[in-house]
């Protein structure tokens, strides 16, 4: 039992701080919240809304992000695009994150 | 949709405003209906209440998802934590020490210093203690949940409060002008309870109309004396001036004290003290006032000296900091 909770909180640690490399890179194009969503469950990286939304606030609050609210079909929504903070260190994540997969694959090789 | 409505209400009524509450209900409720939407057109069939608690229930209660949205998780953050830490030792080191040396002066103005008296004191010590630190530890964690909350991310660093530890001051020979912090802070936490005594804080009725004569030179000398060790704290080494000014306050310590001493009743009994002296008493108050006398003279002649060395301390760096000019 002890076991598996501990498994569970590695795995939640790893993966959080892939999500904000995964939804600052998907947001080169503004995206609402649950759109963005399903793009990063489309491609296999499930996200629990409870985890991305106040994650996208956040992303807005140290500057990365900018959001803008928008009527479509009579419901507002609210659209997340990457801010040119953002841009300036999505390249510099990007390039830790291949440092990080080459050790460790040779790592766990 | 009524039920989507009042769910996101009450998650609204578990964020504050300053959290954006009212962005936070939109964003919500456009995710939910999006979401009910969906489900509507898998189902091939108009969104029903049935789907709308399914939706719900998915999405975690009220509580979860506010928590979520939450950015102070903790009382007092990773971010203030290292210098909550380093304060709340700071004050209840203070305070410990402060109390403990209220407590020694009680025991030593004692007269006579009767068993129970003794054990009076040391119990209104202790308890004392407790309680003191108790209010102190509640005013601190109140203080930095205030803090956590209210300072701006910005201008704060978690390093600026830490020591930056560097193996190499290990190799490197202390700087000749640097001051003792650790002795400046214990100087300071004393001549702050020094005035508190003398300016009858602790309601100790021991001191007579003579010695309030002194008070207002005792406080000026004191409040010098705090004032140089906050500024040496911060300067971190002395120089000729901090110097001077340390031979000056010395020099006026030890003609004060020299003054006080050549001064008879410094002290009084308390009146309730003297009303139970027994007349079979073999002491008698003539005794006691002896005594106070005598304690006081003890007081002021370790003041001379300890003054005098600190005196002679500041003398000598002043005349090694010229020669290594």
């Amino acid at each position: 039992m002890a076991n598996t909770e501990s498994l569970e909180n590695v795995v939640l640690e790893l993966r959080r701080g892939v999500i904000v490399l995964a939804a600052l890179s998907q947001l080169s194009a503004e995206q609402y919240g649950y759109s963005l969503l399903k793009q990063l469950s489309d491609q296999g990286l499930e996200v629990d809304q409870g985890t991305l939304y106040p994650l996208l606030r956040r992303l807005e609050g140290q500057g990365l992000l900018e959001s803008v609210w928008k009527l479509e079909e009579a419901r507002p929504r609210r659209y997340y695009i990457i801010s040119a903070e953002g841009k300036k260190i999505l390249p510099k994540l990007k390039k830790e994150w291949a440092d990080i997969v080459s050790v460790m694959k040779k790592m766990l090789a | 949709m009524k039920l989507i409505d009042r769910y996101v209400s009450e998650v609204g009524k578990r964020l504050l405003a300053l959290q954006g509450r009212e962005d936070i209900e939109k964003e919500l409720r456009s995710t939910l209906e999006d979401m009910l939407e969906e489900r509507a057109e898998k189902a091939g069939k108009p969104a029903d209440e049935a789907m709308e608690i399914e939706l719900l229930k998915e999405y975690g209660s009220p509580d979860e998802v506010a928590t979520t949205y939450n950015p102070h998780p903790y009382l007092i953050g990773p971010r203030l934590f290292p210098i909550f830490l380093k304060i709340l030792k700071l004050v209840f080191f203070g305070v410990t020490i402060g109390l403990t040396v209220v407590m020694i002066i009680q025991l030593a103005t004692q007269t006579p210093l009767m068993g129970s008296a003794v054990t009076e004191i040391v119990g209104g010590w202790i308890t004392k203690i407790f309680s003191t630190l108790v209010a102190a530890f509640g005013y601190i964690v109140l203080t930095f949940a205030i803090l956590e909350r209210t300072v701006p991310d910005l201008g704060i660093n978690k390093e600026d409060f830490e020591d930056k530890w560097d193996p190499a001051s290990l190799a490197k020979e202390p700087h000749p002008d640097a001051v003792k912090r650790i002795d400046l802070i214990f100087e300071i936490v004393f001549t702050f309870i020094g005035l508190a005594i003398i300016n009858g804080i602790f309601n100790i009725p021991i001191f007579s109309d003579i010695f309030r004569q002194f008070v207002p030179w005792i406080n000026t000398v004191f409040i010098i004396e705090i004032l140089l060790d906050i500024y040496l704290l911060r300067k971190a080494v002395w120089d000729t001036i901090t110097r001077i000014v340390k031979i000056v306050m010395e020099t006026g310590t030890i003609v004060l004290a020299v003054i006080m001493l050549r001064t008879p009743n410094l002290l009084t009994v308390p009146n309730e003290v003297l009303e139970n002296i027994p007349d079979t008493s073999s002491i008698g108050v003539e005794g006691f006032l002896r005594i106070s006398n005598l304690s006081v003279a003890i007081v002021l002649i370790f003041v001379i000296v300890v003054a005098s060395v600190e005196l002679i301390k500041a003398g000598i760096g002043l005349i090694k900091s010229y020669r290594r000019k």
